[in-house]
């Protein structure tokens, strides 16, 4: 079992779609159950997430990793169920550059390592009306990622904890802020939960609080 | 940030000879050691003293490179552009079109 | 056990003993170490890295003789700008704002700058920048360029033509993400030979590409790709390629210039990419991580910087400014770390401008 395990992980380092549906192929005919073939698989994806921090993989290669992983779910989700070994799924998360601000880069990398991570993420685009992120909490998503470039827009971030503290809405959601120059103190200071220095810090940060 | 920057280590621009040692880190991709001594034999002195205000106040003036006080009379801008091409056997941009243009 | 003051990341204050400074500095080397494949500062280099930051003068600087060339980048807008580009808020002229940097703020060079620093909303405006571009050129003695930001990002959806990478890799449309930067390098390339050549004819000493690869690799090869251009149409023009980041972001993964892979490149990677491309000089950046202190960040940034010197064939003119080159991200950068940041760049790194 340790060779299939291994040649999982392997698959989805390598993050070609092919060869991780042929890995799990092979490990479901081992035997292997569809919890422990996701369990390999989601450590490859957090190997993938640390090649693409330090500069070794890059965005294509996570969203074809993640594809794999999709491909791999449509296969072991209904034996996950029919098992009932099914693990919660995470959070949903309204991601979105604050409104005023145009540069979403970091953010959309941010959504889709959260993506990547299993989050059901409503990414919202950049330049995102406050009231649009309360729509989204009040419809569900439980965790609100804010992001901005600018010092003259990183302060949208605090008005839209005020308005969630205002409607009642704060203790219901995990506030998450980042971008240049945001900072754990600013974070701090306005009240959010978590401070992401990078895309990667973010997605470990919302799996730990989330899990 | 500007002044900080120029405090620490700045040459100075045209207080001293900052805007020739660039001149020539920008037309001959020379590294600023050699950018300074090539512009400090031009000018007949010292690499230490192409940093010097004091040295470099009076020399910009006689060679009528530009200088960093308003002193009237004084060539700048262009004027002061094409007696640098002349000092530093260097083409700048804007003598050329000024050239160009007054080209009869 | 003495302590010095010293700052974080982020600029507050804070008290360090010179065996945490120490470990701080071998720590940011080793981060930079690691992800770069770079050789070790020297204990020499560590040593007189600690006495800059633990220097008890509130501004220290180099020694005479040891100073190097001063360029600045966004133009007017370091006044005019608000407090998003470190502006002041004081809205002088361009004419104004280039001969006060020349003439009380010590610039060895200088630039012209539209409101938005990005190339390709100068394409409208291209007569307006070329005649105060003339009429500047007329007033300035120091070497003076016209600047802007490569800014690929505005080529794709909603801003320019192209579908959005990082939209469509979501839907897992990846090869038509890399095809859209693909098509967006190759018209950030000819953008960059309209505008660039007409500012060059106007009278500009050149061209400073600010910030480039800003929004990932297809930016730096469309830059490198126009700067090419440039330099074939113009071969006399200084040529300054600064970058946005000290890794070029992999957005397409592949794409190359010259047959060589961009993304995840770091700065003494990169400026062989500006060698080829024709530039004059070089702009390295090193990010400032908010969370870890001025000695880690320091120790990170000259690591890379000093590699990126000693590799490269042109000069190089390191950025410093908020958040980049050991700098704390604060918009009022403390003077105590900005002089020091100064010092061991020129010092240590031995960069031939800032």
């Amino acid at each position: 079992m340790a060779d299939e395990k291994k040649a999982l992980y392997d698959a989805m380092v390598a993050y070609k779609v092919p060869a991780i549906q042929q890995a799990v192929e092979n490990a479901r005919k081992s035997g292997m159950t569809a919890s422990k073939i996701i369990d390999a698989l989601g450590e490859g994806m957090t190997e993938v997430g640390i090649l693409f921090e330090r500069g070794k993989l890059f965005l294509p290669h996570v969203l074809s990793a993640a594809q794999g992983m999709k491909s791999a779910m449509e296969v072991l989700g209904p034996e996950l169920l029919a098992s009932g070994d099914v693990s919660a799924k995470r959070a949903s998360v309204v991601m979105g550059t604050v409104e005023g601000d145009v540069h979403d880069i970091g953010k959309s990398i941010c959504s889709t390592m959260l993506q990547c991570a299993g989050f059901d993420v409503h990414d919202l685009g950049r330049d995102v009306p406050k009231t649009s992120f309360i729509s989204e909490i009040k419809g569900g998503c439980t965790m609100c990622g804010m992001s901005a470039l600018m010092t003259t827009t990183m302060t949208v971030q605090k008005e839209v904890i005020e308005i969630l503290k205002s409607e009642g809405l704060r203790d219901k959601v995990i506030v998450m802020v980042g971008g240049a120059p945001v900072t754990q103190a600013y974070a701090d200071k306005i009240g959010a939960d978590i401070y992401g220095e990078s895309a990667s810090e973010t997605t470990n940060k919302a799996k730990t609080i989330s899990s | 940030m500007a002044v900080p920057h120029f405090m620490a280590s700045g040459m100075g621009g045209i207080r001293t000879a900052g805007d020739l040692v660039a001149r020539m880190e920008y037309s001959k991709n020379m590294k600023i050691g050699k950018a300074k001594e090539y512009v400090a034999k031009k000018l007949g002195i010292s690499t230490l003293e192409i940093g010097d205000e004091y040295i470099m106040r009076g020399l910009r003036e006689e060679l009528k490179i530009g200088v960093v006080t308003g002193v009237p009379g004084a060539p700048r801008g262009i004027a002061a552009k094409m007696n640098i091409e002349k000092l530093l056997d260097i083409k700048i941009n804007s003598c050329d079109i000024f050239r160009e243009m007054t080209k009869r | 056990m003495a302590e010095f003051y010293t700052r974080m990341g982020d600029g507050s204050r804070v008290l360090m003993t010179r065996e945490k400074i120490l470990n701080d500095i071998q720590a940011g080397m080793a981060d930079a170490v690691d992800m770069g494949g770079l050789p070790d500062l020297t204990p020499n280099d560590i040593e007189k890295l600690f006495e800059i930051i633990s220097d008890k003068n509130r501004v220290v600087g180099v020694e005479p003789g040891n100073e190097v060339v001063l360029t600045y980048d966004i133009g007017q807008l370091d006044f005019t700008g608000d407090n998003g580009n470190s502006g002041n808020g004081v809205d002088v002229g361009r004419m104004e704002s280039a001969l006060l940097h020349e003439r009380a703020l010590g610039a060895d060079t200088f630039e012209l700058a539209h409101a938005d620093y990005s190339i390709k909303p100068v394409k409208p405006v291209i007569s307006n920048e070329m005649q105060t571009m003339e009429e500047i050129q007329n007033e300035i003695v120091a070497p003076y360029f016209y600047g802007a930001m490569p800014n690929a990002g505005l080529y794709y959806s909603p801003d320019g033509p192209y579908g959005n990478p990082a939209d469509l890799m979501r839907e897992f449309k990846i090869d038509e993400a890399m095809q859209a930067a693909e098509m967006t390098a190759d018209h950030l390339a000819r953008d960059i030979e309209y505008v660039a050549t007409r500012l060059i004819a106007a009278g500009s000493d050149g061209f400073n590409f600010d910030t480039t690869a800003s929004a990932g690799d297809a930016d730096a090869v469309g830059t490198f790709k126009g700067v090419r251009a440039l330099r074939k149409a113009c071969p006399d023009t200084y040529i300054n390629v600064g970058m946005a980041g000290e890794s070029i972001m992999g957005i397409h993964g592949s794409i190359e210039f010259d047959g060589e892979i961009v993304a995840g490149t770091y700065p003494h990677q990169q400026v062989k990419f500006a060698q080829k491309a024709g530039a004059n000089v070089f702009g390295p950046v090193v990010n400032t991580n908010t969370s870890k202190s001025l000695a880690w960040n320091l120790g990170r940034a000259v690591t890379f910087i000093k590699e990126c010197v000693k590799v490269a064939e042109i000069p190089c003119h390191v950025n410093m400014g908020m958040g980049v080159g050991g700098i704390p991200m604060c918009e009022t950068a403390p003077i105590d770390a900005v002089t020091r940041c100064n010092k061991a760049m020129v010092e240590i790194a031995k960069v031939d401008g800032v």
